[in-house]
């Protein structure tokens, strides 16, 4: 472990809060490589970023229970209240007005059944993803419900994929001993992939009808001469 | 595999898009002018292009509320100013005439006052705007369509994207409503691309969701072979409105109205990358060849597009071949007893055997010496015919045959090829459909 780090634990910063401190550009790195090799489109970097993490604070199990839950009942809420032609404001806070009803039944239940490790919850994780309904219900009015689903299942599996990358353990234990090294790559890693131009995975898929007739203008130039 | 790897450089991608081309041509300024519908229309009709002509506008919800809803023709576009993609757009066509007097959509819905109350309101929230601040909306006169497109368009209006760079016209690309886009022309909403030669303007390869077509998906008809009319025009349109916004990477969109021609509908600094797959051919290879040229005029800018992206076809199966590509109608020389040169319009008609050239014209040029009788069945009968020796040149090519004379004074043509002196030609019915008048004698 890096002398820094070593003094930071010895003097009483939990370790966990390094950990998701180097832990953050790692996953960054992770979400914006994911948008511009491979071209899954999510929702920018801060919403599976945030998700993320909430998932290594709550435990995978309960953190999908309470997104799933989040995101359906805002959708139903959302399609319920429609008819009523509010205006936006007023009609998000509805929304979130029931989001956190039905986390608060989730509590109940969790207290009912005495399930310490759910009730004992950091409420601030769960705040943050009621917050996120506002952007997912945004993305289902302006792309419709295919397009959302498909935006809201890929930032899903994103959050997934980066959950398993922050709590595999030897990387957790490289990150406390090389913490400087960490910030380092991450950084030309960033430089790199800002100023990467070539095709997208899912580009290559796109295009493959186009990038199969290519060869005639190809032929021909050598023919002309 | 690794063959694919390589084709693959060729395409533009959508990191390229950005880093390559977006960022170094359109500035901020460019940008905020194409974003802003309302103050693009106004640059561009103060520089003298066409564009629609706005009935009302409403800024705020006080407009809103003291707004007079019988002003309104009985047929117009509600658009919001930033909109995105196509969202949010409302087309009526005819207003009813009995209370509450609602106006009709394509697919017949009514639209009543209450509704276009709260499509605005809607628009003026910014739900339809590409960052979601408050809009504006505003009232547009509505197209009409052309005839020629009736049967291609499903209850809209089909436009023409053109890609502009560097004062070149890279790609075209007509865009139709169907059935699943309801009426709108963009493609993620399930409109049809058509790819277009950017030297003639003559539609080629064609995609609907992603997939390459032939023809329509309801009514069958072929989309290979549209002829876009005054394509020279919608060329230097686009290149003026690229000029006068400095919008140095541009996708514009040109629509043709029945009565005022091409007109100039929006201008997009980030323009869908699916006109590659349409045209099923790369724009990064384009691109890079009009990279770094100094293109002083419009005209030399349309010339550059017609000359590299336009008439590939042609010149493939020209070179496949080994034939001229021609068309219906031709311009030949003809050559008279003394080898002179005369142009004069002929018409190609595949379904005679020999050529047959107008008594006139060839006393004229001195070749009517008969060297031969011939036979013919026509519709009235049997007819005998003579033929002379004729020579003429047809896209540089010269033919030397004999051909019948007859007279064609009635008819539009003085001269008519037949088969006999095709063999070296490939005949396109889509190419020259212009019918210029023959030159009478």
């Amino acid at each position: 472990m890096s002398p820094i780090i070593q003094y930071m634990i010895n003097q009483g910063v939990p370790k966990e809060t390094l950990i998701f401190l180097l832990m953050l550009p790692i996953i960054a790195i992770v979400i914006s490589f994911t948008r511009q090799v491979i071209g899954i489109k999510g929702f920018g970097i801060y919403t599976p970023l945030i998700i993320t993490f909430a998932f290594l604070v709550t435990g995978l199990k309960y953190g999908l229970i309470f997104f799933i839950t989040i995101i359906l009942v805002g959708t139903l809420t959302r399609l319920f209240i429609r008819k009523f032609r509010l205006l936006y404001l007023p009609r998000m806070a509805i929304t979130l007005t029931i989001v956190s009803l039905v986390v608060l039944i989730i509590f109940y239940f969790g207290a009912y059944s005495q399930k310490t490790d759910l009730i004992t919850i950091s409420i601030f994780v769960i705040l943050i993803m009621i917050t996120l309904v506002e952007k997912f219900l945004v993305a289902q009015i302006e792309k419709g419900g295919r397009g959302a689903i498909l935006l809201t299942s890929e930032t899903l599996i994103l959050s997934i994929i980066c959950y398993w990358i922050a709590s595999w353990s030897s990387l957790q234990i490289f990150i406390l001993s090389h913490p400087f090294v960490t910030i380092f790559l991450a950084i030309i890693i960033s430089i790199l992939l800002g100023k990467w131009t070539g095709l997208r995975l899912t580009e290559y898929f796109r295009f493959r009808e186009l990038i199969k007739n290519i060869e005639i203008p190809k032929k021909r130039r050598p023919g002309k001469i | 595999m690794f063959d694919f790897l390589e084709k693959s450089h060729h395409v533009l991608g959508m990191n390229a898009r950005i880093l390559s081309y977006m960022r170094p041509s359109n500035s901020l300024r460019a940008i905020r002018i194409a974003d802003n519908k309302l103050l693009s229309k106004k640059i561009l009709k103060k520089n003298g292009l066409p564009v629609l002509q706005n009935y009302a506008i409403i800024k705020e919800m006080q407009e809103l509320k003291n707004f007079n809803w019988n002003e309104l023709p009985n047929s117009f576009t509600l658009k919001p100013n930033r909109g995105l993609g196509g969202e949010g757009i409302l087309i009526v066509y005819a207003r009813r005439k009995r209370p509450p007097y609602p106006w009709v959509k394509a697919n017949r819905k009514i639209v009543t006052i209450n509704d276009l109350k709260s499509h605005v309101l809607n628009i003026l929230e910014g739900n339809y705007s590409i960052t979601n601040l408050p809009d504006i909306a505003f009232f547009e006169e509505r197209i009409k369509l052309l005839r020629l497109f009736k049967p291609y368009a499903y209850r809209g209006i089909p436009d023409i994207r053109i890609i502009v760079y560097n004062s070149v016209p890279i790609m075209g690309e007509l865009r139709l409503p169907t059935k699943d886009s309801s009426g709108k022309a963009n493609l993620h909403l399930g409109g049809i691309g058509v790819g277009i030669d950017m030297g003639t303007g003559v539609t080629t390869t064609a995609i609907h969701k992603g997939k390459t077509i032939e023809r329509m998906p309801d009514t069958k008809l072929a989309l290979r072979g549209i002829h876009i009319p005054g394509w020279e025009e919608i060329l230097r349109m686009a290149i003026d409105a690229q000029r006068i916004t400095k919008v140095g990477f541009l996708g514009i969109d040109i629509a043709i109205d029945r009565e005022k021609g091409p007109v100039i509908l929006e201008l997009n600094t980030r323009p869908g990358l699916s006109i590659q797959i349409a045209n099923l051919s790369p724009l990064g290879d384009r691109l890079k060849r009009v990279k770094g040229l100094k293109v002083k005029t419009i005209s030399k800018g349309v010339k550059i597009a017609k000359d590299l992206f336009g008439g590939e076809i042609e010149e493939e199966l020209e070179e496949i071949s080994g034939r001229k590509v021609i068309g219906i109608n031709e311009q030949i020389e003809v050559l008279d007893i003394n080898r002179n040169k005369q142009i004069i319009m002929a018409k190609i008609d595949t379904g005679a055997y020999r050529t047959t050239i107008c008594s006139i014209l060839a006393k004229e040029l001195n070749i009517d010496e008969i060297i031969n009788q011939k036979k013919v069945r026509g519709a009235l009968g049997v007819e005998e015919r003579p033929i002379i020796n004729f020579s003429f040149y047809m896209d540089k090519r010269l033919v030397s045959t004999e051909a019948f004379m007859a007279d064609r004074s009635e008819m539009k043509y003085d001269i008519i090829i037949g088969r006999r002196d095709l063999k070296r030609f490939l005949v396109d019915p889509a190419k020259n459909v212009h019918m210029r008048r023959p030159r009478s004698i």
